[in-house]
């Protein structure tokens, strides 16, 4: 007789066979998906490829795109990790990108050397500031997280509309709003690392970042705490921990990593404040994250795997007629097979022996 | 002295608005309802809602039918919900990492297919769902803002005496609370939890998908991939607000409704203040709202609780 048992602690090898198996099913039925939409999966993957990694300019392109999803991919690893449900990474991008512009539009005259740091600071802080709000909401008055980041999200994102529209921000010169911002000025735009000047220094600082944080939630006390936060609340609080506390904190730095994702695209690729360019970054992370499995490490390959998909989509939709909405649709996929990929990992099927004479 | 009548006039247009906008709330939030009452706590409301959405539309653009549309809305919002329970009442994942989940494929798969479904060429529109022209709609000041409505929009209405009466009056609506409460009770009993798990979803999938369907054929003529607008979430938060009872949902949705009527006549009420102001109200107000909550006993005891045969 075999028996079906869980198996709460499964093994590195269980987890990376289940992994694999997920991820391959997961492009497996991307590409059934792409057949049944009238498209040919193999062109499409193939052109997805190229236009990801084919040519230099193709892998700068997609180390740019892989950059926010990175750091809103950190953002929702170190909530979770902490069972913290927040899906206020959105808004922290928003958020974040706000302050940034925030920083320009005070003091415009400012040369680089100043004006570059201060607006990372003032991203940094817009986006904590955001995750406090949702922090405060949950320890003070026991609001859900999810609900009040959702709700929260709205907000920001209708403030910005407001401010692009009819408020301070907007194009002046434009009869029509665009919803955008006039163009930053030269010294706020992000420092690059290539001759084209694409790939800017938010790239690094998403891996940068990626290393402190697995550094952070292994090696360090707070990192415990995150951990034991969300393994086992209640002998945290036994142990004298304030949760209150820990809770802004592992907020707060969620809402930072979110909001320098949100900086990196108005000052490192739009060089102007948009809407439409921010939107879906943070709900991204929400999938990379989990797909990275909540490590820091796992989220910064996940980013790349993704930012690479979402670079080789528009070649592809450049090339064929199949849209590059394809890079969105795969995420939901195998982000759904990973889900089950975690549950059969911690499924055993173990032969036993009946006593039944 | 009389009445202002342009003031009467702004009046019923905003209490009409109302009564359709609670339509697509008041489906899904009753269905929800159920859903959650079983222990459930789908949150992937917001996509099962956006797929109802997206499948009306597909449905009236290639065949016309409306009533068609409104099947294919209830079955797509069912079919996400299928997931949910597969993933929560099945598998034992975390309720809140399966919702996340299926809305990010939801949101995923239907901009892929509306972009596929128009690649090359302009989006066909579709003539919506019309109000009613009975003798009920002419009568004064009433009739606009009760009967000159579309015939859903009554059956939404009567769906909260229906539901009530099912969770309060009837047998499986004391085993389905009992579910959301207290599960080894019924356990014992032998009757299985997964399987009324899975029931309630369904029901709660399909009218979350109905209310889809009827956001789309009553309030455009054709499909904005970010259409829901929240509303799924918008849900939820009503049926805490209104602590998991039909009444204070009702209540709850109503309130909701309420203000985004007030947004769509912003420019007619003349307030000055930018339209941004009335959309975003809702999502405020629900935030208040959740934090002005006192009596959390009313939320049954084990949602969102995976459910493990001798586990607690």
């Amino acid at each position: 007789m075999i028996r079906i048992e869980r198996e709460p602690a499964p093994s590195a090898t269980a987890l990376v066979i289940a992994h694999s198996g997920a991820l391959i099913a997961g492009l497996a039925l991307s590409a059934g998906l792409v057949a049944a939409s009238g498209f040919d999966p193999v062109e499409a993957f193939s052109a997805i490829w190229r236009g990801a990694v084919g040519s230099r300019s193709a892998l700068i392109g997609s180390l740019v795109k892989a950059t926010p999803l990175i750091l809103t991919g950190l953002a929702a690893a170190v909530a979770f990790r902490a069972r913290l449900w927040s899906i206020g990474q959105e808004g922290q991008v928003y958020a974040g990108a706000m302050a940034g512009w925030l920083a320009v539009t005070l003091a415009p005259w400012a040369p680089a050397a100043l004006l570059i740091p201060m607006a990372l600071i003032f991203a940094v802080a817009g986006g904590a500031g955001l995750g406090a709000v949702a922090s405060g909401l949950r320890t003070r008055y026991g609001v859900n997280e999810i609900i009040s980041t959702v709700m929260l999200n709205y907000v920001v994102i209708y403030l910005l509309s407001w401010l692009l529209s009819d408020g301070p921000w907007g194009e002046v010169a434009a009869t029509i709003s665009y919803q955008q911002s006039p163009p930053a000025p030269e010294a706020a735009r992000l420092p690059t690392l290539d001759e084209r000047g694409r790939l800017h220094i938010g790239f690094p600082i998403a891996l940068l970042a990626s290393l402190s944080c697995a550094i952070l939630i292994a090696r360090t006390p707070l990192g415990f705490e995150i951990r034991a936060m969300g393994g086992n609340p209640e002998a945290l609080r036994r142990r004298g921990v304030d949760i209150r506390r820990l809770t802004l904190i592992v907020m707060a730095l969620s809402g930072a990593l979110a909001g320098l994702a949100g900086v990196g695209e108005t000052l490192g690729v739009t060089h102007r404040l948009r809407g439409d360019e921010l939107y879906g970054l943070g709900y991204a992370g929400v999938v990379i994250g989990l797909i990275g499995g909540l490590r820091p490490l796992g989220v910064a390959l996940a980013g790349l795997f993704f930012g690479g998909l979402a670079n080789g989509a528009i070649f592809m939709s450049v090339l064929s007629d199949a849209p590059a909405a394809l890079a969105q649709a795969i995420q939901g996929v195998l982000l759904i097979c990973i889900l089950c990929g975690g549950v059969a990992a911690r499924t055993r099927l173990r032969r036993t022996v009946s006593h039944v004479a | 002295m009389s009445p202002d009548p342009q003031g009467v006039a702004i009046a019923v247009s905003v209490l009409a608005a109302t009564v359709r906008t609670m339509t697509p709330l008041l489906f899904s939030a009753m269905g929800e309802l159920v859903t959650q009452r079983a222990g459930i706590w789908n949150m992937a409301v917001e996509g099962a809602m956006l797929c109802g959405a997206f499948a009306a539309y597909i449905v009236v653009a290639v065949t016309g039918s409306l009533p068609l549309a409104l099947v294919a809305a209830a079955i797509a919002g069912a079919l996400v919900s299928l997931m949910n329970a597969f993933l929560t009442a099945t598998l034992k994942v975390d309720h809140f990492v399966a919702g996340l989940a299926l809305n990010m494929l939801a949101s995923g798969l239907t901009l892929f297919w509306f972009r596929a479904f128009i690649s090359g060429r302009s989006q066909p529109t579709f003539s919506g769902l019309t109000p009613m022209d009975w003798p009920l709609a002419d009568a004064p000041v009433l009739g606009p803002i009760l009967f000159a409505q579309r015939p859903l929009t009554l059956v939404a209405f009567l769906c909260v005496p229906l539901v009530w009466f099912l969770l309060y009056r009837t047998r499986h609506g004391l085993e389905l609370r009992c579910i959301g409460e207290n599960p080894e009770v019924l356990d014992f009993k032998g009757v299985n939890i997964a399987a009324r798990q899975y029931a309630a979803s369904l029901f709660g999938g399909a009218m979350t998908g109905l209310g889809g369907g009827f956001l789309i054929l009553a309030f455009s003529d054709r499909f904005l991939p970010d259409i829901t607008a929240g509303r799924g979430w918008l849900v939820v938060v009503a049926i805490i607000a209104g602590a998991w009872r039909p009444l204070g949902v009702l209540v709850a949705v109503a309130v909701f409704a309420f203000l985004e009527a007030l947004a769509i006549h912003a420019q007619v009420l003349g307030l000055g203040l930018p339209h941004q102001v009335f959309l975003v109200a809702p999502y405020i107000a629900s935030l208040v709202f959740l934090t002005r909550l006192r009596h959390r006993d009313s939320q049954p005891a084990r949602l969102g609780e995976v459910y493990r045969r001798g586990e607690r």
